[in-house]
């Protein structure tokens, strides 16, 4: 029979509750149910990095997360990095740099190296590789990705 | 089962936890970072009724040093392991693994006692692990257990653990400035890889003339249980150290695994790396990070 639960947490800065299977995937529930569809779901093992999201702040694949385990959680995908309505810096140079070319990727590019400034706003390229390296891109365009996050990194102020 | 039907329960305590455990029911799966459970669970390789999820249980998160052992505890990620001054002065075998676990992302939410329990051969904690010589904590509403880790390994992805415990810690010696040691992963690429074959290795209290009283080499995703490779051991100890004898170290390894066939490799293949990878193990626990050739 199928369970439901309420679960709640914090997406994109709005507080938000559920009803859902507690063993269904985060990837899911933000997908399906909330239809926050910037996350995608690729290879639903945790090697791609598309559907990463930031949990409490550091980076995750979210189709590794059961649901009940963002009980109480602050979650932030690629459009809650949006601030008044505008693009944030990574955003912003991904488009400059002309970094997108199928583009599915990307808002798991977006999370992961958003994450990066957030801690480390003058990273080095060896430092950039790294945090983007659970992060697949299957049109290997990563020459532009890491010129894009570069950018970024001129432009990121907090 | 449909996912749909499967239930989560989240304890907020350990002891709430325990109590669960104590009556426990047919088909319950502990989960902790998920990042082996819900892989496992979406491929139809885990069956489950209802999902134990620890995550929530902060107090088994911590990592100190306290009778001249390191606790890690076993909700301990390997981004806790990584950013620990403790583990990177003391443990840096075992932070060496942590940084080349997956990515980031798994970094953040895979965590120590999940690789434990997970018991796949080829959990990069497993050989650092084996190599300090650690001792695996268990506790039950009847109290705590440890045992030696090679103990707590009993088959292919057969732990000691049993159905009323959950893994609450790993202990070890620390590293000090007379230990050597260092840690090497084979994939087919650095990140999200799953070894083909890893080794750590750790000699203990160096004196002068680079002689160890203690050698412990570990290899990984070998044999269906990690190996610690004796006759290599042997064959370091109580005498001054040099490269022929960390390559005849080295070949004396490939005797101590019978390694298995594979999709990530051939036994044959598995035997060759065994050999470079425990000698350049051994080479740069001894002399850094250099040329290690030969």
């Amino acid at each position: 029979m199928r369970i439901e639960r309420a679960i709640s947490f914090k997406l994109n800065g709005q507080q938000v509750t559920v009803n859902t299977p507690p063993a269904y995937t985060l990837l899911e529930v933000l997908r399906e149910q909330l239809h926050v569809t910037g996350p995608k779901e690729d290879c639903a093992k945790g090697e791609c990095g598309a559907c990463t999201v930031l949990m409490n702040g550091q980076p995750v694949c979210s189709c590794l997360v059961l649901v009940s385990q963002a009980q109480g959680a602050e979650i932030i995908t690629s459009e809650g990095l949006l601030k008044d309505g505008r693009l944030n810096p990574v955003q912003e140079a991904f488009l400059k740099e002309g970094a997108v070319q199928c583009g599915h990727c990307i808002p798991g590019m977006i999370v992961s190296a958003s994450a990066l400034l957030m801690r480390n706003p003058k990273p080095s390229v060896e430092e950039i590789r790294t945090a983007l390296s659970g992060n697949l891109c299957r049109c290997t365009g990563y020459t532009k990705i890491i010129a894009a996050v570069q950018e970024a990194a001129k432009n990121w102020s907090h | 089962m449909m996912r749909s039907e499967i239930d989560v329960l989240t304890p907020q305590t350990l002891d709430e936890a325990l109590n669960i455990l104590q009556q426990r029911q047919a088909g319950l799966r502990i989960v902790a970072g998920g990042s082996d459970v819900v892989v496992q669970l979406r491929d139809g390789a885990m069956k489950a009724e209802r999902f134990l999820n620890i995550l929530s249980l902060k107090e088994l998160r911590y990592i100190r040093e306290k009778d001249d052992q390191l606790h890690i505890g076993s909700l301990t990620t390997y981004s806790d392991i990584t950013n620990s001054q403790l583990m990177r002065e003391h443990a840096w075998v075992l932070v060496s693994a942590a940084k080349q676990i997956g990515a980031v992302q798994l970094q953040n939410t895979a965590t120590l006692g999940g690789n434990l329990g997970n018991a796949s051969p080829a959990g990069d904690s497993l050989p650092p692990l084996y190599a300090l010589d650690a001792y695996v904590v268990t506790r039950s509403k009847a109290g705590r257990r440890e045992t030696p880790i090679e103990q707590f390994f009993v088959s292919y992805r057969k732990t000691a653990l049993r159905p009323d415990e959950l893994i609450e810690e790993v202990h070890f010696k620390p590293m000090n400035s007379n230990d050597r040691g260092a840690y090497l992963k084979l994939g087919l690429r650095e990140a999200n890889a799953i070894s083909i074959v890893d080794v750590a290795a750790v000699l203990r209290d160096r004196s002068a003339n680079d002689s160890f009283t203690e050698a412990r080499v570990a290899l990984g995703a070998v044999t269906p249980v990690i190996t610690r490779a004796r006759k290599s051991e042997k064959a370091l100890e109580h005498k001054p150290l040099n490269e022929k004898i960390l390559r005849e170290a080295a070949t004396f390894a490939a005797e101590d695994a019978t390694p298995i066939d594979d999709i990530r490799g051939s036994a044959e293949y598995r035997k060759n790396v065994v050999v470079s990878l425990v000698y350049q193990a051994l080479y740069e626990a001894l002399y850094g990070r250099r040329k290690a050739s030969g």
